[in-house]
This record gives C-alpha cells, structure tokens and sequence, in this order.
C-alpha cells in the first residue's frame, strides 16, 4: 500500500495549545486507541508508536506529572499555524511572576541571552510576545568580531560554545533594533557586557528611552573573552559594576551569576546589597572538548561555556543556594527544555526561568514551557504559578 | 522557514558517500531552492541535542519530496542515517541562501567534491532542460562518487578520484580548466581544500588579462561552504566564516557565497567531523 500520511498529523498541524488540552482531555486510553490502532494499520507503526509519535522503547514515564507534561513535549508537529489567543493553554491561568523587582512578566517563561538573537531571528518561527521577556545577545560598547573557529561543540546532552561576544556594538544594536522590538511586542531585557565599570555604564546608556527595554541584566560572567569573568568571581568587583549600573538606569537590574566564581553565594549578596534587582543564576559552566585526531582542543579559544541539559543539577543546586541567601528574585537558567524542568527552577526558589540551548533543538521549547506551566496549574488547581515559587526549600527559609 | 514533521519514504547507501533519505516534506519541498539546506533534530529528546544541516540532494516540488545524503558521523548524524521507512524527521527549512543561475546562461559547469554533490545533483536536474550542464564531480574513490544513472541523462559528467579508481586521478579542479571556456556560469560545493583552490584559481584568473580563458565565469563563481552549526536561525553565531564583508553567517548571509567573497586566506574554518 502507498504510504499515506497518518490522519492525526495532518489534521492537526502544530497548533500546540490545542493539542495540549486534547492530551489532557485524552489521558482516558479508549479514544486515543481506536486511532493508534487505525495509524498503525496504515503505516506499520507500533501502537505505541503511532499514538507517541515516538519510537516505542518500551520505557514508561515514572509519575503521572511526567506523563503529562511529557506528552505535551511530544505535541510537537509540522506547520506552525496561528492560534487564537483564547485557545492557548496559557489563556486564563495566571502565569504572572516578578522576574526581578519592579519587573512584573506576564509569565515566567524568558529566552537566554546568546540564544535568541535580538528576537527578530526566532519571530519568523515562533509567536515571540507570548513570552514573558526576551534577553538580547551580550551586548558590549564596541563591536566585536568574536573568537576564532570553532565556537561550538556537541557534548553529552548540551553543548560547548565559545562565540566570544560577536556583536555590532550598543549604539548599532539600540539604533538596528528599537522599532523591531516594539513591534515584536514582547518585553525585552538588554544583556549588557564589558571589560570596565565604564563599559557597562555606556551600554546601558545607549539603550536609555526605548520603551521595549524593561530591564538590564549584567553579563559579569562570560567565560569566552579576556577578562569576562574577572566581575562575576569578585565579589567587590561585581558589587561595583552593579553599583554604577543602578545609578545610571532607573530600570530594574539583573545580574547574571558564574558558576565558575569561587563562591557564588559571596557575589549574590555582594550584588544584593549593591542594589540589584534580580539574579540570573546561571551562566554557562566552563567546560573543554580534545579532537583526539588532532590532538588539540576542539574549540577555537580551548575552553568553552557549556550549556544544555547537562548543567541543569548544577544550576538548580546554584538556584537553591542563592535563594536562601537573598530576598530579590532569581531567574533560574540551565538546560531548561520543558515545564518539568521549569518547574524544578521555580520550586528551587526561582521566580523565573530562561530556556536556552533547548531551543537549538526545539524551537517551540519556549513555548512549550509556558504551555505545560499553565497545564500545571490547571492540573494542580493552584490560584497562580507563583504558588510553587520555592516550596522546595527548607521550611524555616521557605519563600511567601 | 517552516518546522515540519517530514516522513522518510525510502533510504538507501550510495557507495561510502553516505545515506540517502527520501522524505516526504511538501510543505518545505514547496518553498526549498538549490544551495539551501535544512537541519534536522537527531531525535526527539535532548541528547545529542544540536540539529544537524543537510544540503538539499532532491528537491521534488510536485511529489512533495525531498532527499539527503546524510553521513553516519557521530550519535546525530548516526541516528538521522538510520532512520528507515515510515520513520518520522523533525525538519527545520528550508534555511540559508540559494544559488541563483542566470536567464542568458547556456552552459552551466557544476563542480562537485564527496558530498558537496548535493546541491550541484538538485541544479543539474533542475537546469538540464533549460540549458547545456556539465558536473565535475571527484571523492576520493569510486566508492564516493554519486552514481551517474541517478543523473539526469542529459548531463555531462566528468569524474576525479584522489587513487585513480575512477576516471582522472586527481582533483576536480585539475579536471576543471578545459571547461572553464565552454562554461557561462559555474557554481561549486565541496570541501574547504576544494574551494580555496577554485579561490586560487579564480585569483589567478583575477590577475589575468581578460584573455584569460573562463575569467569572467571564475570572477562571478558561487560556492557553498559547510561550518559547525549550532541554532542555523541566525542568533548563536556559531558558524560564522570571513568574508570580504567581515564576518557572514553560514546559515543565513550562506550557505551559497560569491567565490571572491570568501577569505580563503583565513584559513579553513571546518575539518573535524563533529556535526558533519
């Protein structure tokens, strides 16, 4: 027989939200039976197969939370249509969150500086203002060329980069992109870079008075060029930058914590009582692959930052710490692919989350996230997404 | 661009060049052109988790179709090269620039070098009922060549090989200099080695006089070049190379490239066989 292809698919070409209630709808077997057994007369595929869409390994998921919010991961499907914004799973449920102080976002869902452009890029794809803020790419007062190749590598469930901060410079980025982001409708939060209390200050100048702009989050913590982490290892130092930063914007600031400082506790409560609006925790691990043919390290620049799944442990574990040593919110951000993982970072004490690497691979993972967040709380029957926001710290710390 | 959850309808092994998949994709089949490529999720989890970039080999409008020739590198590339029949591909496409043959051309030269095939295979059946087309095609055996009964009948083919199993022993672009005069336009996908010779070869040209035999088809050459690839959307810069024109990304500003655009002098940005 010709192949034909499978009814479900066709039918119901991406429109996520639908399919996420329909998973919910659908957790009774019955329904979604008759059809696997009809898919899988049609092409061969195990029942199983046919209903996941996925090649059965016979696994199951453990708990019935991973069961759904895995199934919503698995709505992802071929032609992006549009939804109306009353069919999304997200419509109705309060997502809401306070990113940072004076930083209310419609939800807790955030893209990571370095892997969402300017927002533009991701807007051909994805309905970008159903996000709760963008991050721009790390910005620095003078355009720079970056590192040398390669800049990426694959490792076991992330990757290595070393892009070294390619980009046209604040003034090129303010003046190239403050009309995209208004129309983009969607909040943007300015990634600010630089090698000297100065630099940082400038930048932040450059983007003053473009309405798109709510926050700025300090990158005191890249490992890929000279210098990059001397202010996010030093408590003073990064106590200074965030210092001057607050004095030249009345915007909220947030600074983006490494992993790699020698205690990152010290530089939190350094940044807190500088007068930082929120923490990023984290930046990328630093990391290094060898080509082994070659004999020499795989990266351009050696080392790398590392990103991806596998740094979740230790950026939930970074979260947990720093949020019981400060009162300002922290934005969790580490191998984030799904609401599960979201989730993790919020009960951790963040009060938001930024998805990542995880979009190189899906780029409705964003969206996916918000989705199965709005799920959890319709599931859960919580007032709000914020319910969750730390209940897995000890008790005598626990957040409001 | 589009995400679409393409079908694979056929595989089958050409040689030691690698897998070719056919996959049912009509909506990415609709809009790809030759030099595009579009990039393919090794899976449905995150491990391995960076999408890989394959060049369109067939771009089949009416049927829907597409083809790729996907080598079995690494766990990515491994799990796309063993997806069979029925199996499901998360595509993202189609991405990147395409190459862009010119009306008054009449014969078009296409250089081709292991799986650089892929593109010049989608202009050769596109452009040989239009106008004369001719491949160099070389691997470094036989057994990387593509097979000539799945060229259209109506193309020239000249073949290299680096050990002489078949046809010239050599290089494409020592099989290449008696066609430069013959050809109008001349477009190229290859290895990095391969490409910076048609650099040298297009810089001799440059200092030539107008004489010089192919000049002006060297001068206004294309090129398709690989890189590492991270997001292929444009936003992580991973596979940026240099050009003339500072810094161009391969998967948007490329992956089709003017010959005399690209700094061969750079040196060559891609040789390990990571994401390849």
């Amino acid at each position: 027989m010709p192949w034909r292809r499978p009814r479900k698919k066709v039918d119901r070409p991406v429109n996520v939200s639908r399919a996420i209630e329909e998973t919910l709808e659908e957790l009774s077997a019955d329904e979604d039976e008759d059809d696997s057994v009809e898919l899988a007369g049609v092409d061969g595929a195990s029942i199983v197969e046919a209903a996941t869409g996925e090649a059965d390994t016979g696994g199951r998921m453990p708990s019935p939370l991973a069961e759904q919010l895995s199934r919503v991961e698995l709505s992802d499907t071929a032609v992006i249509t549009p939804v109306r914004s009353a069919e999304r799973t997200e419509h109705g449920v309060d997502l809401a969150v306070d990113a940072a102080r004076s930083l209310r976002l419609k939800n807790p869902v955030l893209t990571a500086s370095g892997t969402f452009g300017q927002g533009v890029e991701y807007a051909e794809l994805i309905d970008v203002s159903r996000l709760g803020a963008i991050v721009n790419k790390g910005t620095t007062v003078l355009a720079r060329p970056g590192n040398a190749q390669y800049r990426i590598a694959e490792t076991p469930s992330g990757i290595l980069n070393s892009i070294g901060l390619e980009n046209p410079g604040a003034a090129g980025v303010a003046k190239k992109y403050a009309k995209a982001w208004a129309q983009l409708g969607v909040p943007v939060i300015v990634n600010v870079a630089g090698y000297s209390v100065d630099d940082y200050v400038r930048v932040v100048s450059e983007f003053a008075g473009i309405a798109s702009v709510v926050a700025y989050e300090l990158n005191i913590s890249c490992p890929n060029v000279k210098g990059g982490m001397l202010f996010g290892c030093d408590p003073g130092l990064a106590a200074d930058v965030t210092r001057a930063v607050k004095q030249e914007t009345d915007l909220p600031v947030i600074v983006k914590l490494t992993p790699n400082a020698p205690d990152v506790v010290a530089v939190a409560r350094a940044v807190e009582e500088a007068g930082a609006d929120g923490l990023t925790a984290i930046n990328t691990v630093l990391g290094m692959r060898i080509d082994t043919t070659k004999r020499r390290p795989v990266l351009g620049t050696g080392s790398g930052g590392l990103s991806g799944p596998a740094i979740r442990p230790i950026a939930v574990h970074i979260t947990y710490q720093v949020a019981q040593a400060v009162s300002i919110p922290i934005i969790g951000a580490g191998g984030v692919t799904n609401a599960e993982d979201a989730l993790e970072f919020l009960m951790a004490g963040a009060s938001a989350v930024q998805v990542g690497t995880a979009t190189f691979a899906d780029p409705l993972a964003p969206l996916k996230v918000i989705e199965g967040l709005a799920a959890y709380v319709k599931i859960h029957g919580l007032s709000s997404i914020r319910d969750v926001i730390g209940v897995a710290l000890p008790t005598s710390q626990q957040a409001e | 661009m589009i995400l679409e959850m393409g079908r694979v309808l056929a595989r089958s092994e050409i040689g030691d060049l690698g897998i070719v998949l056919n996959i049912a994709a009509p909506n990415i089949a609709a809009q790809a052109r030759p030099g595009q490529f579009v990039h393919v999720r090794p899976g449905v989890r995150f491990d391995p988790l960076l999408r890989r970039p394959y060049s369109f080999n067939r771009i089949d409008r009416q049927a829907g179709e597409i083809e790729l020739i996907v080598k079995p590198f690494g766990q990515g590339g491994d799990w796309i090269a063993s997806r069979r029949s029925g199996d499901d591909l998360d595509l993202l496409g189609p991405l990147g620039s395409a190459f862009v043959i010119r009306r008054a051309t009449q014969n078009l030269l296409l250089v081709a070098g292991g799986t650089g095939i892929a593109p010049m295979r989608v202009l050769a059946e596109h452009e040989s009922a239009r106008r004369n087309v001719t491949l160099v095609m070389g691997g470094r055996s036989i057994q990387y060549l593509w097979p000539s009964r799945l060229l259209p009948p109506t193309v020239e083919y000249v073949t290299t090989t680096d050990d002489g199993s078949f046809g010239i022993k050599g290089r494409v672009t020592d099989a290449l200099r008696p066609l430069l005069a013959w050809a109008d336009q001349l477009c190229a996908c290859g290895p990095w080695p391969m490409l910076a010779a048609l650099g040298r070869m297009r810089d001799e040209a440059a200092r030539a006089s107008a004489v010089f035999p192919g000049r002006q088809v060297l001068l206004d050459a294309e090129i398709a070049v690989e890189q590492h690839m991270g997001c292929a959307m444009g936003v992580c810069r991973a596979c940026v190379v240099v050009t003339e024109n500072g810094n161009a990304r391969v998967c948007r500003e490329g992956p089709v490239f003017g010959l005399g655009e690209m700094r061969f002098s750079e040196g060559e940005p891609a040789t390990v066989g990571l994401s390849a």
